[in-house]
């Protein structure tokens, strides 16, 4: 599971910015001494770093440097200042990524997520499992009583996402919405197609009833 | 400057100068000279009158002269003194002093108001980015708590970061020059960002989304074109048609000279009457009166912000069928911004 430190004076955005990334699956710590960031970071050893750049004591910036100057940790600048210079001051400084407030939800998790990615390239949870459907990432294949089925981008996507979260529902609006922040723009429609055909899929390697369509939520598995 | 007025300005001069002659005429006729010798006398002196005058009335001339032509040619007329060659007459020289005092006042005034508003904008921006925390903060809260009461909400407070946004693109506006980065950028990832960025009413809308021929790379600011593609996109979610589920098509395609992207919607478009008039600020027409929420403001900060970027920006509308707005964009690297 990977560690996400998040470094951020508001005492509101830390707390709910933490409880968002944990129901994500990511394991949270919040910084609230701002007299030595970087080494708490260091000591913690987190996988990626979320820096506010107006902070006490010491801004941003010259926390991004320190951190830098020690590790070669991913660093998400997070601000609302949204100028070239901000942003180009943040790259210099040896900062990953660059997003401001306010952040959509989806758009900061697809980030996190694109950098983990990047940086770690781990076959970290390349392989979902959840009641005896095995969901291959990289291969984007599902496997269940020893057959096996090849699975679309999008469905694949979709099947994704609801195991990561299996047992909670997820809207139509949330899957349709994930897909876009992968650049599939896709309509009400189009979910229905997909999910149809991943259902299809799945009872053609012997699996039924396995996404539950719950009436005017969304589905789960 | 004409003669005639010259000499209109001088008749004192010349009646006096006539009288004088007439009493020295009668003075030399009774001092008994001849008829000629007083007329050569009168002749030879308004004969050196008549050169004095020509020499003034040249000078003077060509002093105003260049007065109206560098006023005629010149783009700031307030500058108008430095450029006057030093008029070597009084007249001149009072002009000239005051047309330099004006000028200095005039600055002095237009530099307390140019204080004024960079103050203003230096304030009206670190206000955003001041709202901007709780912003963020209420939209985490919402992700987290997702029910009925957060959800309608949470639309709110989508509706407020907008015209957070609008308002500091506005103050910016006026000075693009101080955060402005022409690149090269693709525009089918300009018009994914802005529908990233505004998926969540456009995907509660039920929007079907077509993207063709986006292939095109163009030099512009992304940042500022992801904000004018935003304005349009929530335009058309605002006056999206009942009776049909918003479509949102975009479209280019590749002149001689430009690219231009279509964006067009089938909602309920614009009357016939209003369309010259949508890029005016504050201009809401008919279908402002119909929609509380219209403040004339979105299209009029694309405009002017597309006039910044070199870009040029129309919009066309069927009413009852939707709107189709285009942006130009120039072809080539060295497009540079007007002003």
């Amino acid at each position: 599971m990977f560690k996400i430190m998040i470094v951020e004076d508001d005492a509101t955005i830390r707390t709910e910015l933490k409880t968002l990334l944990e129901k994500y699956g990511y394991l949270c710590i919040a910084a609230d001494d701002f007299t030595s960031v970087p080494s708490a970071v260091e000591a913690a050893a987190p996988h990626l770093v979320l820096l506010d750049i107006n902070l006490p004591h010491f801004d941003g910036y010259h926390i991004c440097r320190e951190i830098r100057s020690r590790s070669q940790i991913p660093i998400i600048v997070v601000t609302s200042r949204n100028s070239d210079v901000d942003e180009l001051m943040s790259m210099n400084l040896g900062a990953d990524d660059f997003i401001t407030k306010p952040y959509h939800t989806q758009i900061l998790l697809a980030r996190i997520a694109a950098l983990l990615k990047r940086t770690y390239q781990t076959d970290h949870e390349a392989q979902l499992e959840h009641n005896g459907v095995l969901l291959s990432l990289c291969d984007s294949t599902i496997a269940a009583n020893g057959q096996t089925a090849e699975l679309t981008k999008n469905e694949l996507k979709i099947l994704h996402l609801l195991m990561q979260h299996k047992g909670a529902i997820q809207s139509r609006d949330e899957l349709i919405n994930a897909l876009w922040q992968t650049d599939e723009f896709i309509d009400d429609n189009t979910l229905t197609v997909n999910i149809n055909r991943l259902r299809k899929k799945l009872e053609s390697i012997g699996v039924t009833d396995y996404l539950k369509t719950k009436r005017g939520m969304g589905y789960m598995v | 400057m004409k003669f005639r007025q010259y000499l209109k300005d001088h008749w004192i001069l010349f009646l006096c100068i006539f009288f004088a002659m007439l009493l020295i005429s009668c003075l030399l006729m009774i001092m008994r000279l001849s008829a000629e010798g007083i007329l050569f006398i009168n002749l030879l002196v308004w004969l050196f009158v008549l050169i004095a005058i020509l020499i003034d009335f040249m000078r003077k001339k060509k002093f105003y002269d260049n007065v109206f032509f560098n006023l005629e040619t010149l783009d700031k007329k307030y500058v108008l003194h430095e450029l006057l060659d030093p008029p070597r007459f009084a007249e001149g020289d009072i002009l000239c002093e005051v047309l330099y005092q004006c000028s200095k006042a005039m600055a002095d005034e237009v530099a307390v108001y140019k204080n004024h508003s960079r103050e203003y904008r230096e304030y009206i921006e670190t206000w955003v980015h001041e709202i901007k925390t709780p912003i963020a903060s209420a939209s985490l809260v919402y992700e987290n708590n997702k029910t009925p009461v957060t959800q309608s909400m949470y639309e709110e407070i989508l509706h407020i970061e907008n015209f957070v946004e609008q308002s500091l693109y506005y103050a910016r506006s006026n000075y693009v020059e101080k955060d402005y980065a022409i690149k090269a950028c693709s525009l089918k990832e300009m018009v994914g960002t802005a529908l990233k960025q505004h998926a969540k009413q456009l995907i509660e809308n039920k929007t079907v989304i077509e993207m063709k021929q986006l292939d095109h790379t163009v030099f512009s600011d992304s940042k500022w074109v992801q904000f004018i593609l935003g304005q349009l996109i929530l335009n058309s979610v605002k006056y999206q048609s009942p009776r049909r589920p918003l479509r949102l098509a975009f479209t280019a395609e590749k002149q001689a000279q430009h690219i231009a992207l279509h964006i067009r919607d089938n909602g309920i478009g614009i009357a016939k009457q209003d369309l010259g008039r949508v890029f005016e600020q504050g201009f809401t027409g008919e279908n402002g009166r119909n929609f509380a929420k219209s403040t004339g403001m979105g299209l009029f900060i694309c405009k002017k912000l597309c006039g910044k970027l070199g870009l040029s920006i129309a919009l066309d509308s069927v009413q009852g069928e939707g709107v189709t707005v285009t942006i130009t964009f120039p072809v080539g690297n060295m497009h540079l911004p007007e002003d």
